[in-house]
């Protein structure tokens, strides 16, 4: 299982790259919270001998949020989040759901054990962990997917069933477990930091462009960035520094 | 190699996280190039041996750029940068400067025999390898950076695993899938471009695409918010 501080770390980048306006301490504490809540929930359910806990890492976590976000901000015609928190909150709410499941249930579906995609419905533990290269002599090389017979439903490797998947030492917590997850660790840490620091859209180099570009968020055309360098930004960032 | 594919995917999410609001097409097109070109040092491979992992892959190059960035846009009195690029673009020189570091020399220093991190002020392949963990009994261990006590001199040694020299190392690509003395032999060569080597660099790869697709079918914020 990829550590619970990986989840939080990739947890952290989908907030930076996702929330946009909605960005600051408090919806960050929420997403990366929403992508831990699998990890720590499956621990809690090892630890107390509970199975049920794995229905935290299955799939229909992500695919009953994603109706009930879809049925209330676009099917109805009075959205209840909308109106009670307006649009963060609705932005805050997919990225939260975004968090749970790409940060917090498909890392570990990409290695071992694997997560228990249709649990309760079977209890089986799916893992997607191979290689996928093209080689000028054999061609398309692939191990992702089982080829033949698989155990489960999905065509898909399995790795066992959904009890007896305590890893590690009694009172031992891995943190991090390989190089790259040291990366995407000390990675999602630095982003965050920045961030919160204010470098980014917020950047002083950047911030007296900002106005400029929200507008021209959509169209993208290569117009706005002459007009952003006007000689009055030049003048208001001399004075910055 | 970690697989090109893989670091373009990890840098998206980084560059797109370090912007916020800033990261439109333009900027995350400039970072990527900025990101992905340094593999071509690999084509350098057949005429300096040991370049692959070595040239564009040195911590070295991208700090003194950094330095000269800073140099240049806060310490001088007429930045030359400033006055041909705008302001804007200044903040996504420091981006890719981080994204390169983090997503692509970071990510393949943990990677086979790493990289040639101080070329060409040290020649010296090393690899991030470890782990890091917590427990009652023992607190934090971590197993990443050795830190060593030479018992006869008293000084302090502090590194990862090196791997070997420019000389001794060689990480095979698709210029040079092998070793160059034994391609020198080889009757067929089989060149492997490959997409994801295991499941997890699959995964930093769909991270990417995701990220790219999750903020295109977001809704633009109200003037108000």
């Amino acid at each position: 299982m990829v550590p619970t501080l990986v989840n939080a770390a990739l947890g952290g980048l989908l907030a930076a790259a996702l929330l946009g306006r909605a960005f600051d301490r408090r919806t960050v504490a929420l997403v990366v919270g929403a992508a831990v809540v699998p990890a720590l929930g499956s621990a809690v359910g090892v630890a107390l001998g509970w199975t049920s806990t794995a229905a935290l890492q299955s799939a229909w976590l992500p695919l009953f949020g994603t109706l009930v976000l879809l049925v209330d901000t676009r099917w109805r015609d009075r959205s209840v989040l909308r109106a009670r928190y307006g649009w963060h909150g609705v932005r805050v709410a997919w990225v939260a759901l975004a968090s749970v499941s790409v940060a917090g249930v498909a890392p570990d579906l990409f290695g071992t054990p694997g997560v228990p995609l249709l649990y309760p419905l079977e209890s089986v533990r799916y893992s997607v962990d191979g290689l996928l290269l093209y080689s000028t002599q054999e061609g398309v090389v692939q191990t992702l997917s089982a080829g033949g017979e698989t155990p489960g439903i999905l065509p898909l490797a399995s790795t066992g069933g959904v009890s007896g998947t305590t890893d590690g030492r009694p009172g031992a917590v891995a943190l991090v477990e390989t190089g790259w997850q040291a990366v995407v660790v000390v990675t999602g840490a630095l982003t965050l930091s920045l961030r919160l620091a204010g470098v980014g859209s917020g950047h002083r180099d950047v911030a007296p462009t900002r106005a400029t570009e929200e507008t021209s968020e959509t169209t993208e055309t290569p117009e706005t960035l002459e007009t952003a360098e006007t000689p009055e930004t030049t003048e208001t960032n001399a004075r910055g520094r | 190699m970690v697989s090109t594919l893989v670091h373009a995917g990890f840098a998206l999410v980084v560059a797109a996280g370090l912007l916020g609001d800033a990261a439109d097409r333009r900027a995350l097109g400039a970072i990527l190039l900025v990101v992905v070109l340094p593999e071509a040092d690999a084509l350098l491979g057949p005429v300096y041996p040991g370049a692959h992992r070595t040239v564009g892959h040195t911590v070295v190059l991208p700090v003194a750029a950094g330095l000269l960035l800073y140099y240049d846009t806060q310490q001088r009195e007429h930045s030359w940068l400033r006055a041909r690029i705008a302001d804007r673009w200044i903040g996504v020189a420091w981006v890719a400067l981080v994204v390169h570091l983090t997503a692509h020399v970071a990510l393949d220093w943990t990677h086979l025999e790493g990289v040639n991190l101080f070329w060409p002020l040290r020649d010296a392949f090393t690899t991030l390898e470890g782990e890091l963990t917590w427990s009652l009994a023992d607190g934090f261990i971590q197993t990443f950076v050795d830190v060593r006590v030479d018992p006869a001199t008293g000084q302090t040694r502090v590194g990862t695993d090196v791997t070997g020299t420019r000389a001794s190392v060689h990480v095979n690509n698709p210029v040079e899938p092998d070793d160059p003395t034994a391609l020198a032999e080889a009757e067929v060569i089989d060149r492997r471009f490959p997409v994801a080597g295991r499941g997890w660099r699959l995964y930093l790869l769909g991270l990417g695409l995701f990220t790219i697709v999750a903020r295109r079918l977001q809704s633009a914020p109200p003037a108000d918010a």
